[in-house]
């Protein structure tokens, strides 16, 4: 099985750098879509098949709060895997996004620490796809 | 100007170079008036418990290198992209340095960072409340931190941890 994955954040600096380090992680990647904001990722999210979103918070237009809380309430998207990728800093904004269901990966990150997130959300991590050098949470060259 | 201040905002700033531009700042900048001038400017209004901007004004020289360390050669040719990666920099050291600033509970909304076109981007009249200016492997990188509103939730945070 390979992943379809959804990248909304602002910064198309910041969308390049995940996507960087998705290519890296040796997860299997079908296809990768960006959008910079909330509103323009739900869009992508009705036009295609996704199976993970990483997704920025502070955004204009929609914010990624008020896009989780619309895909936990479609139950098309309902159960999607969503990790944010965020500066927030505040507990009681953390704490709102994972009651929906997200992890959270905050800003600046090693690229391993989003790697490794995205193996355990995922929940691929059988050596079929990865081998066992990338699937180690060690030793890969980032 | 706060020691504490001064502190957080030099943590924040560390560690979004190292972890994002892989950048390893050395020491302190002693800025003089013949050095290479810190020309590239962005800025990050913030809203919140407390209102403000946060600066970062770096030396033109180092705006490909932070591209190309976070996006790769390819993607870091061109100039929208290099101010978009300082930009996000400014935002990433921002929304790091608030919560620790006003504690964890307080929520803040953060604009898009904007390119400066000169180098004047404070307010009238207004001083940063916590400077620090960093070399690092080109370059030199000066970030600032202005309150407009809200400094009073800043000292009781502040008078919090001193007591702690």
């Amino acid at each position: 099985m390979a992943f379809n994955v959804l990248i909304v954040d602002d910064s198309a600096v910041m969308r390049a750098m995940i996507l960087r380090t998705l290519k890296l992680s040796g997860l299997p990647i079908a296809s990768t879509y960006e959008a910079p904001n909330g509103e323009a990722g739900l869009r992508l999210l009705s036009e295609h098949w996704i199976d993970l979103l990483l997704l920025d918070v502070n955004m204009p237009v929609m914010d990624g709060e008020e896009m989780l809380r619309r895909i936990r309430a479609d139950e098309r998207t309902r159960d999607l895997a969503v990790i944010i990728v965020s500066t927030e800093g505040s507990s009681t904004r953390l704490a709102a996004l994972q009651d929906l269901g997200a992890a959270i990966v905050h800003k600046p990150f090693p690229p391993e620490t989003l790697r490794d997130t995205i193996l355990r959300v995922t929940g691929v991590t059988d050596v079929e796809y990865y081998g066992k050098a990338a699937a180690a949470s060690d030793g890969l060259d980032f | 100007m706060s020691n504490t201040t001064e502190k957080l905002l030099r943590q924040a700033t560390v560690s979004t170079f190292e972890d994002l531009a892989f950048l390893f700042p050395e020491e302190e900048c002693q800025r003089n008036d013949d050095d290479t001038p810190l020309d590239a400017v962005v800025a990050v209004d913030f809203h919140g418990l407390m209102r403000g901007r946060l600066v970062i004004r770096a030396s033109a020289e180092l705006l490909p290198v932070i591209a190309s360390n976070m996006m790769g050669e390819d993607e870091s040719q061109h100039m929208p992209m290099q101010r978009d990666a300082l930009g996000e920099i400014a935002n990433v050291v921002c929304g790091n340095l608030l919560p620790k600033l006003a504690g964890s509970e307080a929520v803040f909304r953060l604009d898009a960072p904007q390119w400066r076109a000169n180098a004047t981007d404070a307010r009238d009249g207004d001083v940063p409340i916590a400077r620090v200016c960093l070399r690092l492997d080109v370059g030199c990188a000066q970030t600032e931190l202005y309150v407009f509103m809200g400094r009073e939730r800043l000292l009781a945070v502040q008078t919090e941890h001193a007591a702690a």
